[in-house]
């Protein structure tokens, strides 16, 4: 501790000590006159306050760099969000023109009046059109405690694909999850422990919604490959799944465009 | 008055110039300040106590504010910056107070 005694015994530089006593030794007045007119300790106080300035400003440039920057992004942002909503209603509004044009187009002829059904099943089954019927909503929910370090208690993408496959494979119509649907180009999988349908990230709980009979939709799930794959996975790790019938159910339309592929066997 | 009028200056001159501080040398400026005001306020308490020399306060503040920033730099280099930082500011600050202390009791006699 001799060192911090030190410091707090003698804080003025020694050398003033010093070169007081040298002065006196010499016979001299230990200090010249007028002290406080030095031009040194002028020249000292012009230093620090151009250093306190110079650090002052600094920081206030800095700061407002900073915030101007992320007010910048916030601003880009909106803009940004703002594009893709204003897209997003030109897109509805020009399906709805395509839509209103086809029937239009079909309606003058009974052939055409076939063709225009036909066209609406088709779109149905391949999910470009919202759907709506009775049928299932299967609720799956990560464990209510979740300690298992590995995330073994936790929903996977392999469940929900076999939720799904389960769903198909006892007579489901059409299958949504979490208002994703599931078409022909869906993927269910997950990056970086989130599972993403559609390419969108989802969290639990997932409900996975199916239209078709709700009586053996209900009925047989419980014995398909989802229905005996969730059974298993919740007795052990403690995954949460319920199975609910339901009235009226509407699944939206899925996001289905070709770009390379062109309908038809080509010429 | 006339070491107030110093400060007054300096001040106003980083305000006119508008100097800024390389980029390189960022880190070491709050430190080279705290090293600055020790040798500033060792220099007020010389001249109080009627032992001021104007050699011995030119070199303890240049070398106080080279040695913080060297020390500061070096720390930097060993990936303890913030450590070191630590220390001199805590050194510098106890004397920077007792300093003061001193020159209050000079001035005030309390």
């Amino acid at each position: 501790m001799s060192l911090l005694n030190d410091l707090f015994a003698k804080p003025l530089d020694p050398g003033y000590e010093e070169a007081a006593a040298r002065r006196r030794a010499a016979g001299e007045r230990p200090t010249s006159r007028r002290t406080w007119r030095s031009p040194a300790l002028a020249l000292g106080l012009v230093a620090l306050g151009l250093l306190l300035t110079m650090a002052i400003l600094q920081v206030r440039n800095t700061a407002s760099v900073v915030s101007s920057e992320r007010q910048g992004l916030i601003e880009q942002i909106h803009n940004e969000d703002d594009r893709v909503s204003r897209l997003q209603d030109d897109v509805s509004a020009l399906e709805a023109e395509i839509g209103e044009l086809e029937s239009n187009l079909l309606q003058n002829s009974t052939a055409g009046q076939q063709m225009r059904e036909e066209v609406e099943t088709l779109q149905a089954t391949t999910g470009a059109i919202a759907v709506t019927g009775p049928g299932v909503v299967v609720t799956v929910d990560n464990a209510a405690e979740q300690s298992a370090e590995d995330g073994t208690d936790r929903v996977l993408d392999l469940d929900l694909r076999q939720v799904v496959n389960g769903l198909w494979s006892v007579g489901a119509e059409a299958v949504a999850i979490n208002g994703q649907r599931i078409t022909s180009l869906t993927a269910i999988r997950s990056a970086q422990d989130v599972i993403q349908i559609n390419y969108r990230p989802m969290s639990a709980p997932y409900e996975v919604s199916a239209i078709g009979d709700p009586r053996s939709l209900a009925r047989d799930f419980g014995d398909s490959s989802g229905g005996t794959w969730l059974r298993e996975v919740a007795s052990r790790s403690g995954i949460y799944y319920d199975i609910d019938s339901e009235e009226s159910l509407t699944l939206p339309a899925g996001n289905t465009p070709l770009t390379i592929a062109i309908p038809g066997e080509g010429s | 008055m006339i070491p107030i009028a110093g400060l007054v200056i300096g001040i106003l001159a980083g305000f006119v110039f508008d100097v800024s501080v390389p980029l390189e040398l960022q880190p070491y400026l709050p430190i080279a300040i705290v090293a600055a005001l020790d040798a500033v306020f060792g220099g007020i308490r010389a001249v109080i106590e009627g032992i001021f020399n104007d050699k011995v306060f030119v070199v303890s503040f240049i070398a106080n504010v080279l040695i913080a920033a060297f020390i500061v730099f070096l720390g930097d280099q060993l990936g303890v910056g913030s450590q070191l930082s630590t220390a001199v500011i805590v050194v510098l600050g106890i004397r920077i107070f007792t300093n003061v202390a001193t020159i209050r009791r000079h001035i005030f006699h309390a």
